[in-house]
Formats: C-alpha cells, structure tokens, sequence
C-alpha cells in the first residue's frame, strides 16, 4: 500500500506491489509442494529422477553404440550419451509438465492474484533437483570410466544458463498456449520425442549429413548438447559459431516468449 | 472520504459455448486467406462465439473501511466483481483501482496441497497472499491458534477433514496483512462455533478499519456485518447504500417474488386417504382482505373450505405455520379442544376460520401445513404439505427487523429487571 503526500492512499490499476522477495519464497514453495508432491509416498523417491536418463543410456549404448556403431568421438559411449541425456531430459521434462502446468494448477489460478510465470517457472525449478541428482551420478560414471574434466569444463555453465534460458521461453510459450488450445500439450508431448532424435544427443553433430545440418543447427538444443559434451567430457572449446548462433536464437524466443505470456495471462483465468 | 476500491466504468464480457480449439484458428485463417467471411457457426462444431455480460458498465466507489455485504441471486455477477478486484481476471473495458493489499477468499485454502502438512500449507498459502517466510513466522502461532489445528498442524492436510481444511485456510487469509478482504460465502462450511469466529474476525477488521466485501445470501449476515450493501442484478448495480434501507428494499421484493409465483392451487405435497379434503385456501387480515403481508403483532386469517363426500364424525382440522428457511414448526393451530365450533358430523361442503390473534412472529418466511384427520387423530383424511405462504414484515419501520435484536422466530413479551450488587446484599 503507497501513501501520498497528504496521507491518503493511493488507487493503483494494478495490484498491490509485493516484495520481490515475497514471490521468490512463493516460487520456492510451489517447487517444494511439487516435488514433495511428485516424490511423496514413493518408496524411491528422487532415485526415481536418475532412473530415467540411466535407463535411456543403456538403451542407446544398446542400439546405438553396439548395434548401429555410432562414433563417440572417442570417450566411452555411455559417458558421450548421458553428458547430453541430463539436459535432454531437464529440457524435456520441464517442457512436458510445464506446459501442462497452468491448466493443473487451475484451482489457485482462478482463486488467486500473483505474477502467473510463477506456476510454470516452479515446473522448472523442480527439475533442477532431477538435473543435479543426475550431474552427481554423471560426475561417479566420469570417475568410473576415468574420464577427467580439464580447464574448458569452466564453460559448462554457459551452457547450463543457455538450457535454462531456452528451456523456460519454451515452457512459457507452451504453457500459456495450452490454457487456450489443450492440443498444444499432446503435441509438445510427441514433438519431444522426435525432438530426441532430431538433436545430436545419441549421435555426435558430426555424423549428421551435410545436406540436414542447417535443421541441427537452427535447434538450440543442439549447441546445448554439443557444448556441454566438448566442456566437459572432451575437454575441447565449443563451436563459436554454433554457439552464438543459439544464443541469438534462445535470446529471441525468451524474449517473444515472456512477451507473448504477459500479453494473455490477463485471461487465463476466463478460459482455464 | 479515502477510498479503497474505485470501479470505472466497468463491464465484463465473457464468452460461452464451446471453448475454441487450434482448429477453429486454422479454418479462420484459411477462410481469410481465401477472402471469405469465416463461418464461426459450425453446425458440426456448434457455436463458439457468443457472450454474455457478467458485468455491465458498473461504476462503484468503496471507501475504507467499509464493511460491504454484496448480494442478489446466483449470476449477477457478484463473484466476477470480486475477482476483477482481486486481480484474478481483468475488465473488458473500464478500469478497476485499488489502494492496499487485497486477499480474496474465493474458496479457503484454494492454494493448500494434499500431500504437504499443515505447516507447510500455512507458509505457502501465504505466500500466495504475498507473505515472506518471516511474516509467517511471526503470524504463524496465531494462525495454528484461530483454526484450531494444534494437534493436526503437522499432519499431511490429505488427513484433514474438508471443516479443518477450511477453517486453516481462513485464518491464513486473515493474517495476511490484508488491506481488503473479499469473502464469497465461504463461510458455509465448517461449524457454528468456527462461523461465529469467522463474522468476530471479519467484524474485527473492519473496526481495524480495513475494508471487508462480503458475499452471502444470508441477509442475517449480512446486516450484522455491513454497514452497505450493495445489490446485484444481471451485472448492474441495482442498489447502493445504507444496509439496513437496501435490506428492506430486497427482502420485500424477494417476499414479493415468491409469494406472487406461488400457486394457491393445492394440488402438489398432497397426501391423505382423501375422505375429506380442504378445497381452497386464503390468507386475510383482520379486515378481510386478500393479504400475503402480514406485520408482526398483527391478525392473520386462515379461511379454507372443505368437501366431503361421506358423513365424517368430528373431523380435526389442523393448520401450522412453518418457517421457511428452517422448517421449523412455529406454531400449530388445532380444532380437536375446540369442540363448540366444529359440528359433531361433517358432511358435503365447509368453509373454516383460523384467526390467529397479534401475531407474534419475526420478519421472516411462513408456509402453513394444513391437515384433516379422524376424531382420534390415527388417519389422515387429507394434508396439504405447502400451504400458502406469507411473509411478516417489521413493525412500522420496515425490514430493520434483520438487525440483532430482532433475531429469532417469535416475540416473546419479556421484561428486564436490575440489581446492583449491594442492592442483592443488601436483601440478604
């Protein structure tokens, strides 16, 4: 509440601004009410998020490496699929329930005021306990198949702010779409699993026909993979040109993305 | 005057039929790419494109620390008000002001999760009303202490029964610093003793001089926590103003209403072995006239006929008068001790007088059961289940009879007296 010169309150048209720090806790809470939620009664519980990205790494050493022969650039198979399995399935996750999320949580959408990027962002957030849970099981398979990091894993970061970044314009535009078109979410769900084998995660970006490669390339996702692949299992500096590339692209669509989620979520709670 | 909420002008357009789906996008463009007027009228798909008015250019002032009590009946748009001012959805066109922290408590505990514990639930229901962890900290002992869930405030709130569920999530409302709060007709659920509180804590911010908009269709309520009140009707402000004159305003036109489409037709509710049976039904004043109205301490006249094809031997009328909100029995009028006005044998056609003298009743809703039954009273010959209604109003100054000291059914004559102290002792 703001108070004029002369005492008296002043109107405003929109809400009572409240303390930044007062949303971030709200951010803090619902991720923490989701994963509770998610993990809660499960004999499991977070194993559960590693089990995922662990089994999908058997399968592609399976059919990729042992069947199909795929080059690894050197690094055992295993090492090479999971460094881009962690943030496949982050991004994949994120997007999947993220974009279902303002639809689930409708019964505090309708009834409540509160900056609405909130619902989606906790979606998020919650898979950062996934994404660590497999970056600590990731760091063990390094040390199992002596693999060791050198200077330029100083760099992952960058990439890890370009998943994130990437990953929540996504799950912005995705999600604010779905509170008007519920087909948006069956067809974010199939899209990432073509998604998979359309992003150099089972095989290196250098095995893809020249002829394809400018679709690789226009797929953030790709600089993603192949970025934290050369930081951190190769030891080697990323590709310049690929990699400014997709931060122009992943700038881009955060931007339209934030601006496109305002500009509706003035109406979600009419149609949700 | 400072104010507290200023709606501008306001109208609120909602759109009904089926929701719009991807396709409906895509054959619309493809229809304008084809210069054609796009079909919205599918007579597959069915039509998405009409609207309705929840709300239509309204325009309000509400200073602080009103208490306002909002009614009308269900779609006047009285929940869309509270959500345009809470920030929940946003005006067609018009402008909505605010001055304060607004907390809505459109449904309790709306924010709570299941598999979270009730002190979890506290600290991110909250949040939703934009505490930090601190404030709740501060607050929190109060809280566990109004809804009374010490022993539960551990316990996953999965566990919680829907009254518990309620009252944690009122008390979390309110001690969030609210500058306004909106209530709508939450206070239904939970218990007397809890809804008792819930009106002494609401009642409490508005001496605090926060402001209180209260949704509720209980005019009793209402008036014990309003000072205004404003009415509803289909999206526009019917009235606006001082409690008790809107109050009178609204319970005589709803008197009027019901009363007016009730059909004297006693054909519903019957029940009996139809030996006997009441052939029509009228309610008069003491002057015999027509009278649906009647003011408390005055007389009400029950006048119905009969018909009987058999010869009946001391039949027993009996008339009661019913509370219609309640279904309380308040009274009941029987002719079986009355045997000098009923004759000995009954038989072809009747008429029968019921006058009930200085009516003793409050300014609420009456139906009258009335029934015919056998001189023992073991068979009913006939019962009309809902009789006629009537309505009581006040005495002299109108409906002001929802006030506190009018509360009740009846008017019993009572008399206070008083004794100081010494004066008791000084008897002994």
């Amino acid at each position: 509440m703001t108070t004029d010169h002369s005492g008296t309150i002043v109107l405003h048209d929109r809400a009572d601004r409240i303390s930044a720090a007062a949303y971030i806790e709200l951010l803090l809470n619902l991720t923490k009410r989701e994963v509770k939620g998610r993990y809660s009664q499960s004999y499991f519980g977070v194993i559960w998020a590693i089990a995922q990205p662990i089994a999908t790494m058997l399968v592609f050493t399976i059919v990729f490496s042992r069947l199909a022969r795929m080059p690894s650039g050197g690094a055992p198979y295993p090492i090479f699929a999971f460094a881009a399995l962690v943030p496949w399935f982050f991004f994949m996750n994120s997007a999947a329930s993220g974009t279902l999320s303002l639809v689930t949580y409708r019964n505090i959408v309708t009834k409540t005021y509160f900056p609405r990027e909130i619902i989606p962002l906790a979606q998020i957030c919650s898979r950062l306990i996934d994404f660590a849970a497999a970056a600590v099981l990731f760091a063990i398979l390094m040390a199992y198949y002596g693999v060791r990091p050198g200077a330029w894993v100083a760099v992952a970061p960058l990439f890890f702010v370009l998943l994130v970044l990437f990953t929540i314009g996504f799950t912005f535009a995705a999600s604010a779409l779905n509170v008007f078109y519920r087909d948006v979410y069956p067809m974010v769900t199939i899209g990432l699993q073509l998604w998979l084998y359309l992003t150099p995660v089972a095989y290196p970006l250098s095995a893809v026909p020249p002829r394809f490669k400018w679709l690789f390339v226009l797929n953030p996702l790709s600089a993603i993979v192949e970025g934290f692949r050369s930081a951190v299992v190769f030891n080697r500096p990323p590709d310049v040109g690929l990699t400014v590339l997709s931060i122009v692209l992943i700038g881009t669509v955060f931007v339209a993305a934030f601006a496109t989620f305002k500009r509706m979520d003035k109406y979600f709670s009419d149609v949700i | 005057m400072a104010l507290a909420i200023q709606l501008d002008r306001v109208t609120k357009r909602y759109k009904v039929g089926r929701s719009r789906t991807i396709i409906d996008v895509f054959s619309s463009a493809v229809d304008r790419a084809r210069g054609r007027q796009h079909e919205i009228h599918s007579a597959a798909r069915g039509t998405i494109d009409s609207t309705i008015y929840a709300l239509h250019d309204v325009s309000l002032d509400v200073a602080r620390g009103a208490g306002l009590g909002i009614i009308g009946r269900n779609g006047a748009g009285k929940t869309t008000l509270l959500k345009l001012i809470s920030r929940v959805t946003w005006p067609t066109s018009g402008r909505v002001r605010v001055g304060g922290h607004v907390v809505s408590l459109i449904e309790l505990g709306a924010g709570f999760h299941p598999e979270l514990t009730g002190r979890e639930n506290v600290y991110l229901g909250a949040g939703l009303f934009g505490l930090t962890r601190r404030e709740v900290d501060r607050q929190f002992d109060a809280i566990v202490q109004f809804a009374e869930v010490e022993r539960m405030i551990d316990t996953p709130m999965k566990r919680f029964s829907s009254g518990l569920y309620a009252r944690l999530g009122f008390a979390v409302a309110i001690y969030s610093r609210p500058d306004i709060v909106l209530v709508d007709e939450v206070l239904s659920v939970g218990d007397a003793a809890f809804r008792r509180r819930a009106m002494e804590a609401l009642r409490r911010l508005i001496a605090e001089g926060k402001t209180v908009l209260f949704i509720s269709h209980d005019m009793w309520n209402v008036r014990r926590l309003c000072t205004d009140i404003l009415w509803m009707e289909e999206g526009r402000v019917r009235a606006y103003g001082k409690a008790a004159d809107i109050a009178e305003q609204y319970v005589n036109e709803v008197n009027l209403e019901t009363l007016a489409n009730q059909s004297i037709a006693l054909q519903s509710h019957r029940g009996g072995t139809g030996e006997m049976r009441y052939t029509s039904v009228e309610l008069l004043d003491a002057a015999g006239r027509p009278a649906t109205f009647v003011r408390s301490g005055e007389t009400l006249v029950v006048r119905a006929g009969y018909r009987t094809d058999h010869s009946v031997p001391r039949p027993v009328f009996q008339m009661a008068i019913i509370d219609v909100d309640t279904g309380i029995v308040v009274a009941t009028a029987s002719s079986s001790g009355d045997s000098a006005s009923i004759p000995a044998t009954v038989s072809g056609v009747g008429t029968l007088e019921c006058r009930f003298h200085r009516l003793p009743l409050r300014p609420r809703q009456y139906v009258l059961r009335l029934s015919i039954s056998d001189s023992h009273q073991l068979a009913s010959y006939d019962v009309v289940i809902a009789g006629p209604r009537f309505a009581v109003t006040g005495t002299g100054h109108g409906v002001d009879g929802l006030a506190d000291e009018e509360d009740g059914l009846v008017s019993l004559p009572f008399e206070f007296s008083h004794y100081t102290a010494t004066a008791v002792g000084a008897d002994r």
